[in-house]
């Protein structure tokens, strides 16, 4: 038998052959029921009947308007599932039932909503996001796929079926073509294949595995059980061998033996494969990918079956330590866990028998998928080497809360619950240093951040353990470059951590050499989490690894970053950012009053007004003013985020107060939200406007803020400097990154 | 509606778009088609197949059942058996 090439399939056009997702019935009495249905929606959802039983593919998009109008009417929220279903089969739900949806379902609504249009592609950026996390619904990402194909969205199509088809081979089979031509493009690994087992399957499931990370697999497959042969010969014209390991290939046992002369077998053959591995690290010059045994699906002596030499769990282990035995001692032999890769599958359904009597198949359909993911991993850890800096936010990430806002003393972390998981987060930053990574903090914050370290008690981290920081407020990308080039290391050898999605966006769109993964929300998740992320796992370590943090920290100095933000405006205009001033009134005072009592950063006077103080400004509208702002993106709704209180006396209008979320901070608002401010001023007749500016310890990041909005200096001293504005001599701050409307 | 009707000559139209995914098969589809007549039907994407048909009509085949399968009446058959 001669080696066979195995590529990716050129499958039939998908465009071509599928159907639109909405199609028409064209059964009257079906119709009919489904009808009667939609009419009592609200009471089938209430008694949990027929709803779940109808194929929404089925059903015209005018007939789902009707359903969800009737369940409005009747004060009735769309169950999530529903809401799935609809969506799932291609119908389009309003904004403000998107607005409660997952962000999967959201960004697959919208997908449904598109027509095409280049401006709507933007919005995919989103699915970079779902790209990188692993937890989304299945279902949800092969529609995914599948609607971004329809759109002739291609690239977008191919990277979230890629970033899945270990778990969802759906939407592999969906974005076929489109995959085969997108492979052609990518770098080549040519990889010979052998096993101890049959390799075909395995061989087609690398091709999408390495196509994840970047690499076209060129695979040639070894004759069926030349395994040693394969070793012991001369490798020529390829990059790397692939070995898949199995136990019965290994070591077959034959139960009529007596224990002690069958383990002694065994021991014998586990000497031979570990020779063999030796001999081939000693000869040539490609590295070799082996997978370990993996657990024994089935015990074979039972509760001695770890201990016995008739059991195959102490064979399993027995095998596994004089293979990486022969691994330690040479630079060129990588053992993949394949415990680690195959714990996403109970051990159950890591086998399938049929498929090993069938043909000697070893390992189930998904159990294969993901050993195919765990050596393509591998494969790119070893190419493009792990990591080299874990550049990780400061607040709601290595600590609860934010440290410009709530101070030192209440930021969340310690031996308690919740801070534990901050500080187990701290734990597992160390951890990583210790392997010899690099720490940066990059945060947008108070300069003093990194005190917190020294100044809270439940901190693990101490300030030193970072090699470089930028704390500011300078956008974290522009941030990233500059520690980069300090540091002399590639973009591309950076992680970045931060529990904000903007921020991951940001970096992704601006950096897109950077890995970006979507950490968990939940602080819980996160310490785990970043155990299994594999681009940080070391591929050896030395005494050298947990030095190199110490020498770089030797080597550091102030650096004082300031950025320029060019391609930052790119990433502004992507954000769709609307703003939506009103008057304050009955419904908002309490929030107004709220911000003005919480708000330290971004605050130019840190007067904290309470309700019966704002409303009284609001009396007389010839006397004072109180603005709140609403604001929204493409990443959802931020609330009411900036307030501004303004008296009017003697001709001349005084803000005596302008506040703004942190959230928000950084993307223009407030230029737009004052511009606005100054209009309404106008409308009630004044021009003369004076703005005063009261230093704080934490409002330092506003200290220019009336000079960058045109207002010209008019005494200062100590206490505050003054500001003032003549309207219609200069021209009003404004932001074309945002869309300002006025609202109730 | 003559695209419903073409689909119909299937008790289980489900099999075209399987044949469709696993080997390219766009051509017609009867109850008499053997691996002889679809070009990519051989014992490796036989395995493919079978799992297809799993995951479509959740049932699960036996060992005989996957080495009976000879036709596309035979999977029929099978599909009634199983109730699916």
């Amino acid at each position: 038998m001669s080696p066979t090439v195995i590529g990716f399939p050129a499958r039939g056009d998908v465009r071509r052959s599928r159907q639109s997702p909405v199609t028409m019935t064209c059964d009257t009495s079906i119709d009919e029921i489904i009808d009667a249905a939609i009419e009592a929606a609200p009471d089938c959802l209430r008694r949990r009947v027929i709803l779940q039983a109808i194929d929404w593919s089925m059903v015209a998009p005018h007939k789902v308007s009707i359903l969800l109008s009737s369940l409005e009417q009747a004060h009735v929220a769309a169950p999530r599932w529903l809401s799935r279903s609809l969506l799932l089969a291609g119908h389009v739900l309003p904004d403000q039932t998107e607005r409660h949806l997952p962000s999967d379902l959201a960004v697959l609504n919208r997908l449904n909503r598109a027509t095409g249009e280049p401006h709507e592609r933007d919005k995919a950026a989103t699915l970079d996001a779902l790209a990188h996390d692993d937890r989304v619904d299945c279902d949800v990402i092969a529609a995914l796929v599948e609607r971004l194909i329809g759109l002739s969205w291609d690239e977008e199509a191919v990277r979230l079926a890629l970033a899945h088809g270990h778990r969802v081979p759906d939407a592999l089979s969906h974005a076929a073509s489109l995959l085969a031509a997108h492979i052609e493009r990518l770098p080549a690994a040519r990889i010979r294949l052998a096993g101890s087992s049959t390799t075909h399957t395995l061989a087609e499931d690398l091709v999408p595995a390495f196509a994840a990370q970047g690499w076209r697999v060129d695979v040639t497959q070894a004759e069926f059980g030349g395994l040693l042969a394969e070793l012991m010969g001369l490798q020529r014209n390829v990059d790397g061998l692939i070995v898949l390991l199995d136990f019965d290939g290994v070591a077959p046992r034959n139960w009529r033996t007596p224990a002690g002369e069958g383990f002694g077998l065994l021991v014998e053959r586990a000497e031979i494969l570990a020779n063999a591995l030796t001999e081939f690290s000693r000869r040539s010059g490609a590295p070799l990918l082996i997978n370990s045994i993996p657990l024994p699906p089935a015990p074979a002596a039972g509760l001695l079956d770890r201990r016995h030499m008739l059991g195959l769990r102490r064979g399993v282990d027995f095998i596994n330590e004089r293979m990486l035995d022969a691994a330690e001692r040479s630079n060129r032999i990588i053992v993949i866990d394949a415990d680690q890769a195959l714990s996403i599958l109970p051990l159950r359904d890591q086998v399938d028998p049929r498929l090993w009597y069938y043909g000697r198949i070893a390992y189930s359909a998904d159990a294969m998928r993901a050993l195919a993911r765990a050596f393509a991993q591998t494969w790119n850890l070893l190419r493009r080497g792990p990591a080299k800096v874990l550049a990780v936010d400061l607040d709601n990430t290595l600590w609860g809360g934010v440290y410009g806002e709530d101070g030192v003393d209440h930021l969340v972390c310690g031996e308690d619950s919740p801070g534990n998981a901050f500080r187990a987060m701290q734990q597992e930053c160390l951890r990583l240093k210790g392997q010899g990574l690099l720490l940066v903090a990059l945060s947008k914050n108070e300069p003093d951040a990194l005190a917190a370290f020294e100044r809270h008690p439940g901190m693990l981290m101490k300030p030193d353990d970072f090699a470089a920081w930028a704390i500011n407020w300078d956008p974290k990308p522009e941030n990233i470059r500059h520690i980069a080039a300090d540091l002399s290391l590639g973009l591309d050898s950076f992680v970045f951590l931060d529990d904000s999605a903007h921020e991951r966006d940001a970096m992704r769109r601006l950096c897109p050499e950077v890995v970006v993964p979507e950490m968990p929300p939940d602080p819980a998740d996160r310490p785990l989490w970043l155990r299994r992320l594999t681009c940080t796992w070391p591929l050896r370590l030395t005494a050298e690894d947990e030095t190199r943090a110490a020498m770089y920290a030797a080597e550091r100095q102030a650096r004082g970053l300031r950025a320029s933000a060019a391609n930052f405006e790119d990433y502004l205009r992507g954000l769709e950012q609307r703003l939506t001033i009103s008057h304050v009134h009955k419904e908002t005072i309490a929030r107004a009053a709220q911000m003005h009592q919480r708000t330290n950063q971004f605050n130019l006077t840190t007067l904290r007004s309470t309700e019966a103080e704002i409303a009284a400004l609001m009396e007389d509208e010839t006397r004072g003013l109180a603005l709140l702002g609403r604001v929204t993106d493409r990443f959802g709704d931020h609330g009411i985020a900036i307030a501004a209180t303004v008296t009017i006396d003697n001709g001349e209008a005084v803000i005596r107060s302008l506040l703004m979320s942190c959230r928000v901070i950084g993307r223009e608002i407030e230029r737009a939200f004052l511009g606005e401010l100054l209009q309404e001023i106008r409308r009630r007749g004044v021009v003369r406007v004076r703005g005063d500016y009261l230093p704080t310890r934490k409002n330092g990041l506003v200290r220019d803020f009336y000079a960058l909005c045109g207002f010209t200096a008019a005494g200062a001293d100590e206490m505050r400097s003054t500001w003032s504005f003549q309207i219609g001599e200069t021209e009003l701050p404004s932001s074309e990154f945002v869309a300002v409307s006025w609202g109730t | 509606m003559d695209a419903c009707k073409t689909e119909i000559r299937l008790a289980y139209p489900e099999i075209i778009s399987i044949f469709e995914d696993i080997f390219q098969h766009t051509g017609t589809l009867t109850t008499a088609t053997t691996p002889d007549d679809v070009e990519r039907w051989d014992s490796l994407q036989h395995i493919a197949l079978i799992r297809a048909l799993e995951t479509t009509f959740a049932i699960r085949l036996s060992m005989d059942e996957m080495m009976e399968i000879r036709s596309v009446g035979d999977i029929e058959n099978m599909l009634r058996r199983h109730g699916a």
